[in-house]
């Protein structure tokens, strides 16, 4: 989820209002947003911020502070706002600027818009709201600038048209910011604090995008980083060139048109830049820019009213609608929606109705008691794993749970098993959490090797999920519900597991059989598997001395573990 | 206390003594021995709990030296002491060679060698010119010799000890002369110290003792009740000694459920108990039921390879059911039958078959839609895992528990519905409040805040009402509620505890020492 912080004062002007904390955050789920922080006695004025999180991925728009006033402020005025700069896709027009885009950077990254904004000094903090944006415009929206990346210039130093190509990383060159010495682009990728954290996007490519102006002069190297002389904005600038490029050209779009609304919103004009192709894209080959290319959809008030549950007329929902920034219109018995310019979430007639529920607001419907009748019931393994625990704690057994990722020293090592029959994880956090366990005894185990200190006898317990390899399953993997038990004392053997394994089956109700086994964390000659209804379902016996010196134990230890899922198959034997 | 309660607290061993003797009497243990029959070390415990109790003092306290008879001496008092036995044995037999005697008598030749010595000192006997030893005509034992007999039949009539005050100088002499303080098991006595501590009952007595009277408590009450006691019926003829309650019981160790196992059975229990039958899964699931069902887009920032655990071997599923796979890839690409216009980009059916760690428990949800009734309630507690550092509020595998609603006429007023139920039967919350949401799988989605008394406001849980994406993909044609409660700080609540960790403990003692509040509220 987003963060943004907010400049208190660029915002208020914004919003048009200066509520206190209460009030913002009575008006904030409109935005799907939480007030983070706000230190309202901050020295200065000027400085003070205002820190919020944004909770909807599929609104960039509103992680600036003009987004999210133009929302607030939409929905409490119902006054859609208007940008008459954008131009609708597929629409002739002739702009000032032009950006040509060539051929050969067609494979690495295909799309480009941009736009130019004019006429405001910009302050301080307008220029820090905006690298925001960029920030998390890129990050989260632009998948770490994979999908989306942004640059800001000075138009009036720039020689039109701009040219946007592919070039040979290891001859093209130009003094990066925050440099002074002129670098190749594979010299920046390597070692440029910008070019490393983004290498992994161009890394593998043998034409790097380029964006030159028309006198050779390098503007930037998308998505790593602008040039020192052309690619600096800096406080007190008046005019502004925003591009962005990117692989996916209607999020491309969207970010420009984000930043060419929230500069609108700030008093900036907008000027129009039209991008040129000599090949085809989803827009065409030439393209207006800022550019309306959303397609406008419709919902029944029927199926409106359905899902919320609530009486509405059509004027009170177009109304809704458009109290959350999108034109809305009534056709029919239906709700036709014109998605606003910087909106691009409108992937069916559903997220009209959230829309409608948002313009109304929560709190104008009220809760309902659910009307229809069914019967609840724990899942039959629930069922069966609760009478073995009743029946282990009243043999005097405590129960345990633990966590189920744990290191293959524990795992693996000390229960002296192979490895393979382990479900390992490829990209651990941690060797404490690289392995999803195939048995509760290790945790049982961890138990002893921690509570030397606690009165014996211990008799232990746990009911809980593991996971075998089976390779008859479609994920080769098995999750299955076990129980495994241990008794950890000066006397603990074989027979006394034996006498509880026994007790346990009785009031099961499953008849079994034990057979002579060769598992090694037990000792040979004291273990034995158990059979019932014709499979194998568990293991029992004395832990082997040297799976308790491997967890530092120094008490005699004798437990198993069953396969319950397994057991619960086994048909019942008769009540006695 | 009252005379009457510290009555009540005595042992019969204290009792008798309180009845025997009155307040200002001296006694020690050979008196209470003599007069009650105490066994040794009866008297000390008795001595001990009284003084406890201030009803007895201490006045005196000296040494005296005692004699004790020794295995050796026990076996002079019962066969004689060697110089008896060889003076009988010559007396019977005549003159004999020593290692006679000592074959005869089953001595060593030492102790015959120095009886004999000691006898011929004494001119009782003589070794004649056979070398045999012969007996002085008309001569008697030895004073010394028949003291000793004496001393040792007196002693073995006072169980073994002979008190240093009780002999005259005559005896002291003889028994010195034979006595040991160490190394004694050549002797027939050996000598000993001990401590001889005088007390005084104390005022206190006098009233305790009327009180004893006045309860009717005479020492002789009955301890344990036994089997033979009641197959014969004797305990009627008598009473039971009262027991101190006031003493701190032994701990028990019982058989326990684990208290945060306990607490996410009393969620299961109260969802049953609002008619959701309960469902359960893999813990191991593919990208296709974990997000690509969901209408998670594959290139969505949350299933970035820092977000899920990715499984080693095997990597991938063999296949995706059809026509689920199909359904769900049309909607993520154009929106297939759905309604919607998809995501607009090439769904990848191989990652789609990706193993991975279950993220999270609304995977349980989209499996169970296929073969879902309507209506119909479902949940689930799941195990989720998550790329997380483990610290005191997160936990790389950790409980959520998930659950839908199918109805033709669920909608969002029912939802609400639901998550004021949930707050107020489930987490005891007195106040709710709703705000609107964002799930990738959901349209209209809620956030339900309830208002903890300590805590404040916070997060209840995620809700909303399924995409039809989801839906429609997968077969349902209704509206399905989807919910999901964080019950992680809500069990922090019950147990008292403020540590994720805490839940998962190894450790046994805190587990067994842990009490789980009794409501889960």
């Amino acid at each position: 989820m987003p963060k943004i912080e907010v400049n208190e004062k660029l915002f208020f002007s914004l919003l048009g209002d200066a509520p206190d904390a209460a009030a913002l955050e009575a008006i904030l789920p409109t935005a799907k947003a939480e007030l983070d922080g706000w230190d309202a006695d901050g020295a200065n004025a000027e400085d003070r911020t205002i820190k919020i999180e944004l909770n909807d991925t599929n609104r960039p728009d509103l992680w600036s502070t003009a987004g999210l006033a133009r929302q607030l402020k939409t929905h409490r005025t119902k006054k859609v706002p208007s940008y008459p700069f954008f131009v609708p896709i597929g629409e002739k027009h002739s702009s000032s600027y032009t950006v040509e885009v060539e051929e050969s950077v067609r494979r690495v990254r295909p799309y480009l818009a941009g736009f130019v904004a004019k006429g405001v000094a910009i302050t301080d903090a307008m220029l820090r709201d905006m690298i925001q944006t960029q920030e998390k415009l890129t990050w989260n929206y632009g998948r770490k600038r994979r999908t989306v990346s942004i640059g800001l210039y000075r138009p009036s130093v720039i020689a039109w048209p701009v040219h946007y190509k592919g070039v040979d990383p290891d001859k093209a060159s130009f003094v990066p910011l925050q440099e002074t010495r002129d670098m190749t682009l594979r010299q920046i990728l390597a070692e440029h604090p910008k070019g490393k954290e983004y290498s992994f996007i161009l890394q593998n490519e043998a034409i790097h995008p380029l964006l030159v102006d028309d006198k050779h002069r390098v503007l930037s190297y998308p998505p790593i980083i602008n040039s020192a002389d052309l690619g600096a904005v800096l406080v007190g600038d008046r005019e502004l060139f925003i591009e962005v490029t990117g692989s996916d050209y209607p999020s491309v779009a969207l970010t420009a048109s984000i930043m060419a609304c929230d500069l609108s919103d700030m008093g900036f004009a907008i000027e129009n830049v039209d991008v040129i192709y000599p090949y085809d894209t989803p827009f065409g080959r030439k393209i207006t820019f800022p550019c309306y290319f959303q397609e406008g959809l419709k919902v029944r008030l029927g199926q409106v009213r359905k899902l919320l549950g609530l009486d509405m007329s059509l004027e009170e929902a177009r109304d809704a609608a458009e109290r959350m920034g999108s034109i809305a219109s009534i056709e029919g018995d239906s709700i036709a929606v014109k998605p606003a310019e910087y909106r691009n979430d409108f992937l069916h007639p559903v997220d009209i109705t959230e829309d409608v529920l948002i313009g109304i607001g929560m709190e104008n419907f009220p809760p309902e008691r659910p009307r229809d009748f069914t019967i609840g019931r724990l899942s039959p393994i629930e069922q069966f794993s609760r009478k073995a625990k009743l029946t282990l704690v009243g043999t005097g057994y405590q129960e345990m749970i633990y966590n189920y990722l744990g290191s293959g020293r524990d795992y693996i090592e000390k229960m002296g098993i192979p490895a393979a029959d382990v479900v390992k994880i490829t990209n651990p956090m941690s060797e404490n959490f690289e392995y999803l366990r195939n048995s509760p005894l290790p945790g049982l185990l961890g138990t002893e090797a921690v509570s030397v200190k606690a009165p014996y006898p211990h008799r232990t317990f746990e009911v809980g999920k593991v996971a075998v390899k089976c390779v008859s399953e479609n994920y080769g993997i098995a999750t299955r519900q076990y129980i495994g038990f241990l008794n950890t004392h000066a006397q603990a053997d074989y027979n006394e597991s034996a006498s509880h394994l026994a007790t346990l089956m009785f009031y099961l109700g499953r008849e079994y059989t034990v057979k002579e086994a060769q598992d090694p964390r037990f000792i040979q000659g004291r273990q034995a598997e158990v059979w019932s209804g014709g499979k194998r379902i568990g293991v029992f016996g004395e832990v082997h001395p040297s799976v308790l010196g491997a967890f530092g134990i120094t008490m005699p230890a004798a437990g198993g573990e069953l396969d319950l899922d397994a057991l619960l198959e086994v048909p019942e034997t008769a009540a006695k | 206390m009252d005379a009457a309660s510290v009555a009540k607290t005595l042992h019969p061993l204290e009792v008798r003594i309180l009845l025997k003797y009155d307040s200002g009497r001296e006694i020690d243990a050979r008196t209470v021995r003599d007069d009650l029959g105490y066994r040794e070390g009866q008297e000390n415990q008795a001595f001990s709990w009284l003084s406890g109790k201030r009803l007895i003092e201490e006045t005196s306290r000296s040494v005296s030296v005692f004699y004790e008879i020794t295995p050796l001496g026990s076996e002079y008092a019962e066969k004689g002491t060697p110089e008896e036995r060889i003076f009988n044995l010559i007396g019977e037999s005549g003159a004999l060679r020593l290692p006679e005697v000592a074959e005869k008598l089953g001595l060593e030749q030492k102790s015959i060698g120095s009886a004999f010595g000691l006898l011929s000192k004494e001119a009782v006997l003589f070794m004649d010119e056979g070398k045999r030893a012969a007996l002085k005509p008309g001569a008697a034992l030895p004073l010394r010799v028949a003291r000793l007999r004496a001393l040792l039949d007196k002693a073995a009539a006072q169980a073994g000890t002979l008190e240093e005050r009780s002999l005259d100088a005559e005896d002291l002499s003889v028994i010195q002369s034979v006595a040991k303080k160490r190394g004694a098991g050549d002797a027939p006595f050996r000598m000993a110290e001990r401590e001889r501590v005088v007390y005084r009952l104390s005022d206190a007595t006098k009233d305790v003792r009327a009180a004893l009277i006045a309860l009717g408590m005479t020492g002789e009450e009955y301890g344990a009740l036994t089997p033979a006691m009641l197959e014969k019926g004797s305990w009627k003829s008598g009473s039971f000694r009262p027991y101190n309650i006031g003493v701190s019981p032994a701990r028990t160790i019982p058989g326990r459920k684990n208290p945060y196992v306990e607490f996410l059975e009393s969620v299961k229990d109260k969802l049953v108990s609002l008619g959701f039958e309960e469902f359960d899964g893999n813990m191991v699931e593919t990208e296709f039921w974990n997000s690509d069902a969901l209408f998670m887009p594959q290139f969505h920032s949350a299933r970035d390879i820092h977000d899920v655990y990715y499984i080693d071997d095997p990597k991938s599923a063999q296949y995706i059911e059809e026509p689920h796979l199909s359904n769900v890839a049309a909607a993520h690409e154009n929106g297939g039958n759905t309604g919607s216009r998809g995501w607009s980009y090439q769904f990848d059916r191989d990652f789609t078959r990706r193993l991975i760690l279950r993220s999270q428990g609304t995977v349980l949800s989209a499996r169970q839609l296929p073969k879902a009734k309507i209506p119909g309630k479902y949940f689930g507690i799941a195990r989720c895992f998550r790329y997380d550092k483990v610290d005191a509020t997160h936990l790389s595998d950790f409980y959520q528990t998930e659950g839908i609603v199918l109805g033709e006429d669920v909608n969002l007023r029912t939802l609400l519905g639901f998550l004021e139920m949930f707050a107020v039967e489930v987490a005891g919350a007195k106040e709710v409040k709703y705000v609107p949401g964002y799930f990738p799988f959901t349209e209209p989605s809620v956030e339900v805040h309830i208002k903890h008394p300590v805590l404040g406001w916070f997060e209840l849980g995620g809700s909303g009402i399924f995409r039809p994406e989801v839906t429609k993909s997968l077969g349902i044609d209704v509206p399905v509620l989807a919910w999901g409660i964080g019950i992680d700080r809500m069990a922090l609540m019950a147990l008292g505890l403020n540590d994720l960790r805490e839940l998962f403990s190894p450790d046994l003692e805190s587990v067994r020492m842990r009490r789980a509040l009794t409501k889960t509220r």
